[in-house]
């Protein structure tokens, strides 16, 4: 068990336990302890963090809402009278219960299914039930004011579609907390009207750590996804690089598909695509690999995460936003929304959704990131006193220019995480 | 056409539902090189959920739409593609008839599929419905489509084996 960071300067029993390495070690009680959780939970989701709501294209209209959860809070995004994207606490002021039930939906108020007590678009209480009583006798004590008990309003930033959300009054501006190349990533990405093509979610078997480290970690991508190595897909002999956010907090990994040299390093090594290549496994059909360049920059590969927990996915021409949501210590959920652009013919929305065989639960390269963190986390039960070796890239985590056999992205998680957690 | 046997073309129910039998043991007990076999070329095996189909949402967590797709499936889940081996067991309901022309019939098929691991665990992996485009070519009845809607919308860990 980790020490109570506040007490972490004392002089108690209890030593604080990050190893003195620093971010080349992680320790693995952080991936299990039920006290870790909780910790996280006030000081990361309620936190001075942007975590990601949803795409505006999901609430296209006044009232139309859907439903989220930043760490354990449950929230609301919905589009107000005026058009305006607010972001409330899905929380009836009076006991507790969430006033949206469902994912998604449309709505003139938010009525609580329980008392009635009912409250505007952007929060503002409106009426309760028998607020005044019955004919005349009873009704709220003459100590409430409606005016003090609204939902819990967050902060919102917008950015081409992209609509994110804080709890905490101390977060800096969102291009602060992202940095500049994170925008001009986001502008690349999300620069057209986006067009939803569907949503689904995976229950992944593990601490949400493990799946945003694996995000995170541009090392594995080619080697325990065998079917990107093998086809070519994303290799780390293709010119790309890491791009740090503000801090080293967030990272962008990109590459470039039409400059893959030295390959040959996936069939000679001492790696399973060395083994893979005997079979001559190759792809029948070539419409997948049959690939635009949206952008115009020759960038096949882009990764984009934002601390704590969100994804900015574009593989080759398959756009996608993710999110992976805490659900306990040995369990995420990890939500994925694919978009397109309103402009995309039908060629090319065809295009993506094939292409969108390479992501989700069967996804020909996500698939692996399903179970990976199941299996690590059944690998370190034994040894919750042990920590797991970073050190591919050195120590830091300033990206190496021109390589991205580095886990120096990874570093940067947990540099952003010890700060926030005080560990 | 018209010198062929008209039952030769016509595609019953009977005929329909030993297809779809015979399609569910393939995949439970393999091999799944055959899984191809049962669709017609070019044809459409898609899993999706019941809410993207509601919202009219085109994303698949699964499209082929060749039987070149098929088998560049079969070979990634074969070679490349790295998971706990397991195997499912499917269950499937009687079927309805959506519609019927005697070389083509839609029908739908409640399904669940349990999934068992080589440790021993077992869990009741997915519940939905098929929709399916059945047709006769040469005698043998195929999949011409073949969709695969479930009824949630979050997946466990990862499909690999097609359902």
């Amino acid at each position: 068990m980790l020490a109570d960071p506040d007490k972490s300067s004392g002089h108690g029993n209890r030593e604080p336990s990050w190893p003195v390495e620093g971010v080349r070690r992680v320790p693995f009680v952080v991936y299990s302890d039920a006290e870790v959780y909780e910790q996280e939970q006030h000081r990361i989701f309620k936190g001075p963090i942007w975590h990601f709501l949803g795409l505006e294209a999901q609430i296209p209209e006044p009232g139309c809402f859907v439903t989220l959860q930043i760490g354990n809070t449950p929230v609301i995004m919905v589009r107000d009278g005026h058009g305006e994207v607010r972001a409330l606490v899905n929380r009836c002021s009076h006991k507790g219960t969430p006033l949206a039930i469902v994912p998604s939906g449309k709505v003139d108020q938010f009525m609580c299914i329980y008392h009635n007590w009912c409250y505007d678009l952007t929060g503002r209480m409106l009426s309760a039930a028998f607020e005044r009583g019955v004919r005349g006798k009873g009704g709220m004590a003459s100590t409430f004011r409606r005016e003090e008990h609204g939902l819990q309003v967050l902060r919102v930033h917008r950015i081409r579609g992209l609509v994110f959300g804080t709890l905490n009054e101390s977060t800096p501006p969102f291009e602060e907390y992202v940095g500049q190349g994170h925008i001009d990533n986001i502008n690349r990405v999300c620069g057209r009207p986006l067009r939803i093509l569907g949503q689904y979610s995976q229950r992944l078997q593990s601490n949400w750590k493990l799946y945003i480290e694996n995000v995170k970690d541009p090392y594995h991508a080619s080697i325990l996804h065998a079917f990107n190595g093998v086809m070519k897909q994303d290799r780390l002999t293709m010119e790309g690089g890491i791009i740090m956010g503000a801090r080293g907090w967030h990272h962008i990994s990109y590459s470039k598909m039409a400059t893959d040299s030295g390959g040959e390093v996936y069939r000679t090594a001492q790696m399973r695509s060395a083994e893979l290549a005997e079979y001559g496994f190759g792809l029948r059909d070539r419409s997948m690999t049959e690939i635009w360049d949206d952008h115009g920059d020759g960038v096949t590969m882009t990764i984009e995460t934002i601390f704590p927990n969100f994804v900015l996915q574009q593989l080759r021409n398959c756009l996608a936003v993710r999110t992976i949501v805490p659900k306990g210590t040995h369990e995420s959920e990890l939500m994925w929304t694919a978009f397109g652009y309103k402009d995309d013919d039908e060629k090319r929305t065809q295009g993506r959704l094939k292409q969108a065989n390479m992501m989700g639960p069967a996804g020909l390269i996500a698939m692996e990131d399903g179970m990976i963190g199941g299996l690590v986390q059944k690998g370190i039960a034994g040894n919750l006193d042990k920590a797991a070796v970073l050190e591919m890239g050195g120590h830091g985590i300033e990206p190496i220019p021109g390589s991205r056999v580095s886990e120096g992205s990874v570093r940067g998680f947990w540099t952003g995480y010890r700060e926030l957690m005080g560990l | 056409m018209h010198d062929v046997a008209p039952s030769l073309l016509r595609i019953t129910e009977a005929e329909a539902r030993k297809h779809q039998a015979a399609y569910a043991y393939t995949i439970d007990e393999g091999p799944l090189s055959d899984w191809p076999k049962f669709f017609t070329d070019p044809c459409l095996y898609r899993i999706t959920t019941r809410v993207n189909e509601e919202r009219k949402m085109p994303l698949s967590i699964m499209l082929c739409d060749n039987q070149a797709m098929l088998y560049d499936r079969v070979e990634a889940v074969e070679k490349a593609n790295i998971f706990e081996p397991h195997f499912y067991r499917h269950i499937l309901s009687d079927s309805r008839v959506l519609s019927s022309q005697d070389d083509s019939l839609v029908l739908e098929t409640s399904f669940i599929c349990v999934r068992s691991m080589l440790d021993g665990r077992m869990d009741l992996f997915t519940a939905g419905k098929y929709v399916d485009h059945m047709v006769k070519q040469e005698g043998r009845c195929l999949f011409k489509s073949k969709t695969v809607v479930l009824d949630h919308s979050r997946v466990d860990t990862l499909i690999a084996i097609p359902l």
